[in-house]
């Protein structure tokens, strides 16, 4: 699925991302009907997820919230992520959906933070696995902050002042006639 | 097994296949490897040892079940013989036909497992109905586990278990979707992925809990500092 296509790391940008594509709403339903007779409640409790079903990715982190009686929210930092599951059921892969599962070291059996309605699955899990840690070296992420290093900037600027003032107080010393200041006073 | 047989076989097997791509939208090709890997990219499917010991189990069973099937027949037969040629569709049908599903299920089940192991990280495929994928960095790598019962050792097989921080249950088969950890099913060379893995986790500072490696390093002071610093106090003397 994924092998023809060209990883570059920002392929996909789910930051565009607020809300499940419609086509989840779409696989609840399939879901809900195969239950048969429990159709109306199952799909009222589906339906209700997918209306306020919200995501919102950001630079460090992800954030999800749903529910209308009982709402719940999961706030998530690409850093903590332990694994990611990509599961695709079925109706699923008819539908083109997968689910992306995240983990991170919380002792719970069921994954964290389950990402549904993506269409790009694939593209999303490179994301997120790029920001994951251990996807990249660890070294390259200091280095571009040590660029301007302002302890240094700072050490170089207090070197500099002293510097001016000894010579001021050097000249100063050569104008007064020799080190011997206490005898002027 | 006689050639045409062999030839129907594989036949009816690309049939199978055809169907699972097409219907089922099963993906015939491995999984991608993540991206930002490195050029030794391996993948890795389970060892031909682990059909054979799939096949084993699969005769196993098939032996027990279907002599309990055929028994209770060859009673019905005894009994009556009217009865048993009546019923013998059925009796024979119940006997063989899952048969034949199982052991092609057990092909497909070979076929759809894929490891994939880069430089940084291993992502593995399973499954049919459900397709699950899970990908796992190296620096979160908590513990590697290889484990291998009497019957995996004949076949020379063992499973390797790549943990991550975090508990939960596992599934029967350790492959739940909530389960912090990556099943290598049916590996030769256990031994060699052990080593590669717990290097890669032995040599990474952090601790695997998404905590930072490289800042201590960056709010001590360098090299540069400290000669900031000794010019400062030369000047001051």
């Amino acid at each position: 699925m994924s092998t023809d296509r060209a990883h570059s790391p920002e392929r996909f940008d789910p930051r565009a991302v607020d809300r499940p594509h419609p086509l989840l709403l779409r696989h609840y339903t399939i879901v809900a009907a195969l239950t048969g007779p429990m159709f109306p409640i199952i799909w009222l409790h589906s339906y209700c997820r997918y209306a306020t079903l919200r995501y919102r990715f950001d630079e460090e982190g992800v954030w999800m919230a749903w529910g209308v009686l009982f709402k719940r929210e999961i706030n998530l930092a690409y850093r903590r992520i332990q694994d990611i599951h990509v599961t695709r059921g079925l109706i699923q892969r008819w539908l083109g959906l997968a689910s992306v599962a995240v983990q991170t070291a919380a002792g719970a059996a069921t994954p964290e933070m389950t990402i549904e309605g993506v269409l790009d699955a694939d593209g999303l899990r490179d994301f997120l696995y790029a920001r994951m840690r251990g996807a990249r070296d660890e070294q390259a992420l200091p280095r571009d902050e040590s660029g301007g290093d302002e302890v240094l900037e700072l050490l170089a600027a207090i070197r500099d002042g002293v510097a001016g003032l000894r010579s001021r107080v050097e000249r100063l010393e050569g104008a007064y006639g020799g080190p011997s200041g206490d005898s002027k006073a | 097994m006689s050639r045409a047989a062999e030839r129907t076989t594989a036949w009816v097997y690309r049939g199978l296949w055809g169907v699972l791509v097409r219907w089922l939208r099963v993906p015939r090709e491995q999984p991608g490897a993540p991206p930002g890997s490195g050029p030794v990219v391996r993948s890795v499917k389970p060892a031909p040892g682990f059909l054979r010991y799939l096949k084993f189990q699969f005769w196993l069973l098939l032996i027990v079940i279907d002599v309990v099937i055929i028994g209770v027949w060859a009673i019905i037969v005894v009994a009556s013989p009217l009865a048993g040629i009546i019923t013998a569709p059925l009796f024979w049908g119940v006997a063989i036909i899952p048969d034949i599903i199982a052991y092609a299920a057990l092909h497909v089940r070979y076929d759809t497992t894929w490891y994939v192991i880069t430089d940084r990280s291993v992502r593995i495929r399973r499954g049919v109905w459900i397709i699950r994928e899970i990908t796992i960095t190296f620096e979160n790598v908590q513990n590697v586990e290889v484990r291998q019962g009497p019957l995996q050792r004949h076949f020379g097989i063992s499973n390797v278990v790549v943990q991550t921080a975090g508990g939960g249950a596992t599934g029967p088969h350790g492959e739940g979707a909530g389960s912090h950890q990556g099943l290598l099913e049916g590996v030769e060379n256990a031994g060699e992925l052990r080593d590669l893995i717990s290097a890669r986790a032995r040599a990474s500072r952090g601790a695997g809990l998404g905590d930072e490696a490289g800042e201590p390093a960056r709010r001590g002071f360098g090299p540069e500092h400290l000669a900031a610093l000794r010019a400062i106090s030369a000047e001051v003397r």
